[in-house]
């Protein structure tokens, strides 16, 4: 049997190439994927998250542990979907307009999948039609943002404005982030939630979706 | 004493009238002469107007030809976006060196080729020209971490210090090069001091920066000093597990933003280290109000004591209000070191 807490240090190690091979070998033994994504990875990258925000880690150990966790969960995904899991929700998520920033962004999207979303990143600079058309061609039902400055924060109310205005608000739940958002600016401009760093996002992407 | 003899002799340690004032401004000096920020960027005649008018009227000590972080990339053959009201920036996506590869074969444009150091460098002589003999002028390089990480991708570049150790060294001796080239020319145009702003070093741990930036930047401001010209170093973000190492660069002027306290720094850096900053540029100095400013700078001042100069933790932000940036000012204006 592969010892799964070899996963769990790959993640965290950010070592590509073992987390990909130990998934490999586990799945072969008939390991569930939903275990190694729930019991080893997801716990893996609480550790990176924890170990971030303690200035044991930066922003590189974040990408590669980020990074890892992908390697296997592009294993892990086509089973899922094969044996008819459903995502747990569809995030479209980008930085707004005018904000190129998108490392925090990015970091927020792998732990989406890792979290089981199906994730439709738009990149940066992302107009508020670009966030309508994906919530009503695609059916994504968290609209999540991003911004680092705070020329930008305004765009994250002109969006959620335009979502109202298209009719399509009470589809999704609003979810903002980045360095200058505070809950308080969250819910003035009438967002679902907000949260601080990347592990709490999945946690609170989670809840919406529950809610 | 004007203001040029004042931060020289305050970089010396010769005693000083009182403190000096070197707040960097940018899109903020821009609205101050109402011109669009594409101009500012891209043409000399509009920042050298916009860093006079901006120094003169708050009374800043120096002028500054810093606008965006693509400069020297655009040279390079980068791909960068204009925007009309916001800073020139690169096109990660199509970054130039997406595929390592290039490297090898790219040559270091030249700074006086007509393109946007060029532009850099006219503006430093422009300043030159008009206060330079009143105000210490500043030209502007970007630091080995941040020149790489815009013609490697951010993103990519930080996870090659783990996959491509080897293919690191060799970009940043290529951007140290580059580096040094556009400083020699801004120099040469009459820039007392080069500012080096390396931005993404606040994103790196303390083992990755002593191992691969640092070494980087302390030949960049070797080579500056040189030139014989001072070196103000800029690091925004969190700097605080890296100040040591920033302390032992050797720089005249280490400028931390708001996020690195500067009583950490003084620890850090020794007595003799002439500290800029650290006001917080948003919250306080653009949401503040005077008295909270005021309060800030002096908290500042306490902290960093004597071998200390005036300005925000980075950028005014472009819709500060004149009367907190004023607040800052008059600190300075009344303060001994
Ligand atoms: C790297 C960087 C850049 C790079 C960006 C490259 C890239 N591809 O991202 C470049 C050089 C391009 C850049 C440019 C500029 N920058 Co900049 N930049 C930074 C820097 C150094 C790091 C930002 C970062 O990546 N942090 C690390 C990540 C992991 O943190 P994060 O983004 O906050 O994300 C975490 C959380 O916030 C959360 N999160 C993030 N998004 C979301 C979304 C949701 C939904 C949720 C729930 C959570 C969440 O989770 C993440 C992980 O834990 C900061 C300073 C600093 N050290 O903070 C300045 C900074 C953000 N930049 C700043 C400025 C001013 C600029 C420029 C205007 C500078 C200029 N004049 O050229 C331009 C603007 C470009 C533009 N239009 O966007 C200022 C912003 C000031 C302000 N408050 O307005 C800062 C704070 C520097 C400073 N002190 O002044 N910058």
């Amino acid at each position: 049997m592969t010892d799964l807490k070899k996963l769990y240090e790959a993640v965290v190690n950010g070592d590509a190439k073992a987390a990909h091979a130990i998934t490999q070998q586990a799945l072969a033994e008939g390991v569930d994927p939903l275990v190694l994504v729930n019991q080893h990875m997801i716990p893996a990258m609480d550790e990176v998250g924890r170990r971030f925000e303690a200035s044991e880690y930066f922003v590189p150990e974040l990408l590669i542990a980020a990074r890892a966790m992908k390697s296997a969960l592009d294993l892990i995904r086509p089973l899922l979907v094969a044996r008819g899991d459903k995502p747990v929700g569809r995030v479209a998520i980008g930085t707004v307009k005018g904000d190129l920033h998108d490392i925090g962004k990015n970091l927020v999207a792998s732990l989406l999948e890792g979290g089981g979303f199906e994730v439709i990143d738009l990149g940066v600079n992302v107009p508020p039609e670009k966030f309508i058309e994906t919530v009503r061609e695609k059916q994504a039902n968290i609209v999540a943002m991003s911004a680092l400055l705070t020329t930008t924060m305004p765009a994250m109310k002109t969006t959620i404005d335009a979502l109202k205005q298209a009719g399509v608000r009470n589809q999704v739940k609003v979810l903002v982030g980045g360095a200058p958002i505070t809950e308080k600016y969250a819910e003035e401009i009438g967002a679902d939630g907000y949260s601080e760093n990347a592990v709490g996002a999945v946690a609170l992407a989670k809840k919406v979706v529950a809610a | 004493m004007n203001s040029r003899e004042r931060v020289l002799a305050h970089l010396e340690g010769r005693p000083v009238d009182r403190l000096p004032l070197m707040p960097i401004t940018m899109m903020f000096a821009c609205a101050q002469i109402g011109a669009r920020y594409r101009d500012y960027c891209c043409d000399y005649r509009v920042l050298a107007e916009g860093q006079i008018q901006t120094a003169g009227s708050f009374g800043f000590d120096y002028v500054n030809t810093m606008s965006d972080p693509a400069r020297e990339a655009a040279d390079c053959g980068a791909r960068v976006e204009y925007f009309d009201s916001q800073p020139v920036a690169l096109v990660e996506d199509d970054a130039l060196l997406a595929d390592k590869k290039r490297l090898a074969t790219l040559k270091i444009p030249d700074p006086l080729g007509g393109g946007r150091m060029h532009n850099g460098i006219k503006a430093v002589a422009l300043l030159k020209e008009r206060v330079g003999r009143e105000k210490i002028v500043e030209g502007w390089v970007e630091g080995p971490i941040a020149e790489g990480a815009d013609l490697r991708g951010i993103n990519t570049l930080m996870t090659d210090f783990f996959d491509d150790p080897a293919f690191v060294r060799d970009l940043f001796d290529f951007v140290v090069e580059l580096e040094l080239r556009f400083a020699r020319e801004q120099v040469r145009a009459g820039a007392d001091v080069i500012g080096v702003g390396d931005a993404a070093a606040s994103l790196v741990g303390p083992q990755v920066y002593a191992e691969f930036v640092w070494p980087a930047e302390k030949r960049l401001v070797a080579g500056i000093q040189e030139m014989g010209a001072k070196v103000r170093l800029h690091i925004c973000g969190n700097t605080r597990r890296i100040l040591n190492g920033m302390g032992r660069l050797g720089c005249e002027i280490v400028d931390l933003d708001s996020l690195a306290p500067l009583a950490e720094a003084r620890r850090e850096m020794g007595p003799n280290q002439v500290l800029l900053g650290n006001l917080n540029p948003v919250t306080v100095l653009r949401n503040g109000t005077p008295e909270q400013v005021t309060g800030a700078v002096a908290q500042c001042h306490q902290d960093a004591g004597s071998r200390f100069i005036v300005g925000a933790g980075c950028e005014v932000p472009r819709d500060t209000p004149p009367e907190n940036l004023r607040a800052l000012c008059a600190y300075a204006h009344q303060h001994k070191p």
